[in-house]
């Protein structure tokens, strides 16, 4: 009998139809992948069975009965856990808070703490996790806010358990854990579903695939036996992908961003940014590979003048660059943004106000302290072009743009001033691989044109196929600089844990 | 001696009698913040409370009344507030601020339907009763045996708040809700009724605070009677750093700058530059000493959008 | 579609309007009163006569001032309950300069006038901008606290060393040469109400077309993106409220250099709220500011005369300002109210 089946689900959006008349199962004991692309539906159709979206036609039976889910709560009723990728966690409470509410031992009406504690501390001890039922939340590491959100559901007694894209924050081996604990619920009988586009950890980790393209099934339940990671590519995009963009570099030029000396304190006294060195030559890309949270924001920030360090030495050229992000913009230093969303585009304003935006105050946009509406308008259109953004016109709102369309008006913005040094963020995150592959190639003709750029991205891969070098960050230091073939991913991995140190810890 | 005696007590006393209303005003406040909404309407929930008290007790001649009537006008408002807030999803800071302005305007208006009079209410029966148990006691008597029966029912009103916050499995509902209303919800925490019952009793508490005003410190109600104090309260639940144990702690300060104000009256300094020193206060504390002080991560988020 | 997308933005506080006015003609019902005699006279007398008309400009000119300034402040996320504070400053500024015989002609006298009022109301605000960039201190608590603190202020003045004989609390009257002209003799409108239009208008202007007016914009939209580029948020935060405050002090000192001639105690009947209703009816649109401020002028108006002939207290014009405050906060509130409409006029054809 299938844990879970879901026939001919449909979910239609205004615009688009996420979910397809997709049929979908989950044997009882087995670990499945439901692959696809970044906006393939997969969230979507997982949202439906934890009842987070109503579905506008299909069935969904659960253990051979057929179910209604309304909301979480009564697909956390019928047995259904989900981990979302952004987590669900009140920060400033406890682990135990987290995980007991709305299901909290009680004497009479207080909430009976000493209880809960004892529950959550069986269940940390009974899977290894690692962490304290009274720290708060906000101490913990993200691997570990994930282990809390895991013991969320299983405290309700979770026999179906959903995880969506888990990884995208983890490090290799936080990952390797994570799948050790994968298979400990698998052996408990429990069926587990991994939402997810990478295809390694696919082949590691699960017994079936499924395939979502376009909210539509082209694969369901398929065994892996007799797959590799280019029939999954394939099956996911549709068409032969090329999923390395590797390019020759024809030369990289003289020393021209050199950092030097770059310490930065946070506001309780700890070290954020310790003693940064860094030098990005003309021609080159220069790629920082860390996880999440170990002073990438901070560092960009430094960079582009958005923060104060308690010490640096930025050099473009030989030339010390100092001051505020108008002094950095001034100097000929773009940003790409690591999230387009907070720092990179104003929604509510439109393509044209968002193009100019940090370089208004340029001849070309403005004169005397006035806009030069036509002039930015015609400027506006041309860029749209030259970029391919697709959008009603040039007053057309940012908020009406897709995701991939947004990061290329940053792009737009950015590499149409003809900046010396390029600091890029995240540039692909929660764009389609069609948007990515034109980023990717355009980095890569900036680079050629003898541009230094550097590289911040929580996406191994792609840190690892468009740098020329590889520095990686841990703990606000770069611990070790690499050249991207000599080095494989699980060292990286490593270095990207504290290297060597961490190892020892390991192995007391 | 005993003159400087007599002045500290009386200081101290006025200090405990002008904090009262703020206490209940400010841990109303604290229940609203906690569970997610905003609490710049408490200006409104105390006006209204401290108008509905004054007409009970015209009514029926009895402050007892009255004092229901203020806990029900308050929460009245408190509900109102949480309905636009939870199912009409408006700008919290917008909202409380024209909820305000309504709550100005309709007392106003109202005085005037019934009394014909724009400026304040008649003389009504109210509460001048004081915990008379303690005046027996040398010194510390002639401070608390002055006291009015509600500042014990303050003191009461802040404990309990506090257990009911931190220690019932409703208060870890409610702080849920405040910090992650989505997550709350997933788990099979009513976040709606939650949110109901919180500003219910915000409105309550306020009103509380109001009718005291018309009705303990005075026996009438006067045009906007709260002058900016319900702006106050909020300042003292964010500085308590929404902890109904350390809103009785702040109120006192600003009890105390009160109670300062109506000491120097008429000692030769100007009533109106006496008079500034609670909103003085209010704005350097509200410069120097909130900086680090969040509000819940979930406040003006909702659970279903 | 540009066109289509402003009409659609008009819905909301007109339909917001529509239903105050309902409601409060509802409350008057209740009380006894004939709605519609009402409001019929209320528009009769706002408009019909020509003293009506003037007393609707007079009054429509704080109005349009306040809402104005509520709105720029608005425009970097700032909300500026201050307005009335601002007010008072600015009208004492100028009833102290206006005092002063410099020997100055009109031409002369009566811009530094202005310019003095402005430059109060200006800076009280922008202090209070300032406090919120540096210290971080809610704005909303901190406008409040400051205008208790500016009544207070202004009541110690003309009850103390500013006092004029007599038994009113009011200080000494202005200067002829501080004067704002008339715009039709014996009545009280003034060409003020020029100037808050143009005030309007040139707001309007400024935040479209200027580089500042823009990175005004961008602060409020996403202040994080913003900063990003180059601009400095605090610094454009504080030039706002200091515009605002200005705007506001400009309020203030028209009406003493228009109206009073003096600074009377408790001049102002709150004109600084009834900029946020303002505000709210105008969609936070500056042009729209002015018609937003006629309405509310008129109403308020007409609302005078009514008072003469009946005993409708005037302070139901406030109930209304309220609710429309409440109810351009709630769109969803005011589609349900539609759409209930809607399903009502609906069955009703049905029936029929």
């Amino acid at each position: 009998m299938n844990a879970v089946e879901m026939k001919g689900i449909t979910k239609q959006y205004p615009l688009v139809r996420a979910v397809d008349n997709a049929d979908f199962c989950i044997r009882k004991g087995e670990i499945h992948s439901l692959l696809g692309e970044n906006g393939a539906g997969k969230s979507t159709l997982m949202k439906i069975l934890y009842g987070m979206t109503r579905p506008d036609e299909g069935e969904i039976w659960i253990n051979g009965k057929k179910a209604v889910i309304k909301n979480p709560y009564q697909a956390i009723q019928l047995g259904i856990g989900m981990v979302h990728q952004h987590f669900m966690l009140a920060p400033v409470m406890t682990v135990t808070e987290n995980i007991a509410v709305g299901n909290e031992p009680v004497k009479g009406i207080r909430f009976d703490r000493k209880t809960a504690e004892k529950q959550v501390h069986e269940m940390i001890e009974q899977y290894g996790f690692h962490i304290s039922p009274t720290q708060k939340v906000e101490d913990l590491s993200v691997g570990e806010q994930q282990r809390v959100e895991i013991l969320k559901a299983l405290y309700r007694g979770a026999e179906i358990l959903i995880l969506d894209e888990p990884t995208a924050v983890l490090t290799p081996q936080e990952a390797e854990d994570l799948f050790r604990i994968m298979r400990k619920l698998k052996a408990e009988g429990k069926s587990i579903v991994i939402i997810t586009h990478k295809l390694k950890e696919t082949m590691e980790i699960a017994d079936r695939i499924s395939v979502l393209r376009d909210g539509r099934m082209v694969e369901q339940g398929l065994g892996l036996e007799q797959m590799d990671t280019n029939t999954l590519a394939k099956l996911m995009v549709g068409r032969d992908v090329n999923l390395s963009v590797i390019r020759e570099n024809k030369g990289i030029g003289l020393p021209y961003l050199e950092i030097s000396d770059l310490n930065l304190t946070g506001s309780n006294g700890k070290k954020i940014l310790d003693q940064i060195q860094i030098t990005v030559h003309k021609g080159e890309i220069y790629g920082i590979a860390g996880i999440e949270g170990n002073g990438q924001t901070e560092l960009i920030e430094v960079l582009t003048g958005l923060r104060k360090p308690d010490s640096a030495h930025i050099k473009k050229d030989g030339r010390e660059i100092k001051g505020n992000a108008e002094a950095f913009i001034r100097e000929g230093i773009g940003h790409i943004p690591e999230d387009r969303m907070t720092r990179g585009l104003i929604l509510e304003m439109t393509i044209e106000e968002n193009v100019i935006l940090g370089y208004h105050k340029r001849g070309k946009f403005a004169h005397k302290g006035f806009l030069k509406g036509k002039e930015i308008r015609r400027y506006t259109e041309e860029k749209m072009k030259e970029y391919a953004v697709k959008a009603g016109d040039s007053q057309a709102l940012l908020n009406s743009l897709s995701g991939g369309n947004q990061q290329k008006v940053v792009i737009a913005r950015v590499f149409s001033q003809d900046p010396e040094v390029i600091i890029v963020a995240q540039p692909t995150r929660g764009v389609d691989v069609g948007a990515m592959e034109y980023i990717h190639n355009t980095l890569l003709d900036l680079r050629d044109q003898g541009k230094a750029i550097l590289l911040i991205s929580a996406d191994l891969d792609e840190v690892r196929s468009l740098s020329d070098r590889i520095g990686v960050i841990y703990d606000g230091k770069i611990q070790k600089e690499f050249l991207p073939d000599t080095v494989t991913e699980t060292e990286l991995g490593l270095w990207m844990t504290g290297g060597e140190k961490s190892e020892e810890v390991k192995d007391r | 001696m005993t003159g400087f005696l007599q002045n500290i007590s009386f200081i101290l006393v006025s200090t405990i009698v002008m904090s009262i209303p703020l206490v209940f005003a400010a841990v109303g406040g604290v229940f609203s913040v906690r569970s997610g909404i905003m609490a710049l309407g408490l200006e409104s929930m105390m006006m209204t409370g401290a108008f509905t008290a004054v007409v009970g007790s015209y009514f029926s001649g009895s402050p007892v009344i009255g004092f229901v009537c203020g806990m029900a006008g308050g929460m009245l408002i408190g509900i109102l507030h949480g309905i636009l807030s939870v199912r009409y999803k408006v700008n919290q800071v917008i909202s409380g601020i024209g909820l305000n302005l309504l709550a100005l305007a309709a007392t106003t208006l109202l005085m005037q339907l019934l009394w014909n009079n724009r400026g304040n209410s008649p003389q009504v029966a109210n509460i001048e009763g004081t915990a008379v148990i303690f005046s027996g006691i040398p010194i510390v008597g002639s401070v608390l045996g002055r006291l009015p029966v509600n500042a014990y029912v303050m003191l009461a009103v802040a404990g309990v708040s506090w257990y009911v916050l931190f220690q019932t499995r409703f208060g870890l509902r409610l702080r849920m809700s405040g910090e992650n209303p989505k997550a709350a919800a997933a788990m099979g925490v009513r976040v709606h009724g939650v949110k109901y019952t919180a500003v219910a009793i915000c409105g309550i508490l306020a009103g509380f605070g109001g009718a005291f005003l018309s009705l303990n410190h005075m026996d009438m109600f006067v045009r906007d009677m709260t002058a900016g104090r319900g702006y106050i309260a909020v300042a003292v639940a964010i500085l308590s750093r929404y902890n109904p144990a350390g809103v009785v702690l702040c109120a006192l300060l600003f009890g105390f700058c009160d109670a300062l104000q109506i000491h120097f009256q008429g000692g030769g300094i100007p009533t109106q530059l006496i008079q500034m020193l609670p909103y003085l206060a209010t704005l350097l504390v509200l410069t120097f000493g909130v900086k680090h002080i969040h509000a819940p991560a979930g406040v003006g988020k909702y659970d279903d959008d | 579609m540009k066109y289509r997308e402003k009409i659609k933005g008009m819905v909301l506080p007109a339909v917001s309007l529509m239903l105050a006015v309902l409601a409060s003609g509802a409350v008057m019902a209740l009380c006894g009163y004939n709605p519609f005699e009402a409001f019929g006279a209320i528009l009769t007398g706002a408009f019909k006569s020509k003293s009506g008309l003037a007393q609707t400009f007079t009054q429509a000119t704080p109005l349009i001032f306040t809402g104005l300034a509520f709105t720029l402040a608005k425009k970097t996320t700032l909300i500026n309950l201050g307005v009335e504070g601002q007010l008072l400053f600015g009208a004492m500024a100028a009833a102290v300069v206006g005092t002063i015989d410099l020997g100055l002609p009109g031409v002369i006298h009566l811009p530094l006038v202005l310019l003095c009022g402005m430059l109060a109301g200006g800076i009280f605000a922008a202090l209070v901008g300032l406090l919120k960039v540096k210290f971080g201190s809610n704005e909303v608590i901190a406008t409040i606290m400051l205008n208790e603190i500016a009544a207070l202020l202004c009541s110690y003045l003309v009850n103390g060393p500013l006092k004029a004989e007599g038994a009113v609390s009011q200080t000494e009257k202005i200067l002829k040469t501080a004067y704002i002209p008339k715009l039709v003799p014996k009545y009280q409108l003034t060409f003020a109400v020029f100037l808050a239009i143009a005030a309007c208008i040139l707001v309007k202007f400024f935040m479209e077309r200027t580089v500042k007016g823009y990175e005004i914009r961008c602060v409020g939209m996403n202040g994080k993106a913003a900063e990003t580029a180059g601009i400095p948020v605090g610094k454009m935060m504080v030039t706002a409220m200091l515009i605002s405050g200005a705007i506001a002090g400009l309020a203030g000192g028209c009406h003493v250099a228009g109206v009073d001639h003096r600074f009377i105690e408790n001049f102002s009947p709150g004109y600084g709220f009834d900029g946020i209703a303002v505000a709210a009816l105008a969609g936070e649109n500056p042009v729209g500011v002015i018609f937003a401020g006629i309405i509310f002028g008129a109403l308020r108006s007409g609302a005078m005369v009514l008072n003469r002939t009946t005993s409708i207290p005037i302070d139901f014009i406030n109930v209304i300002q309220a609710l429309v405050v409440i109810l351009v906060a709630a769109p969803l509130l005011v589609k349900e109210i539609i759409s209930a409409g809607k399903r009502n006029k609906k069955k009703g054809e049905e029936k029929s």
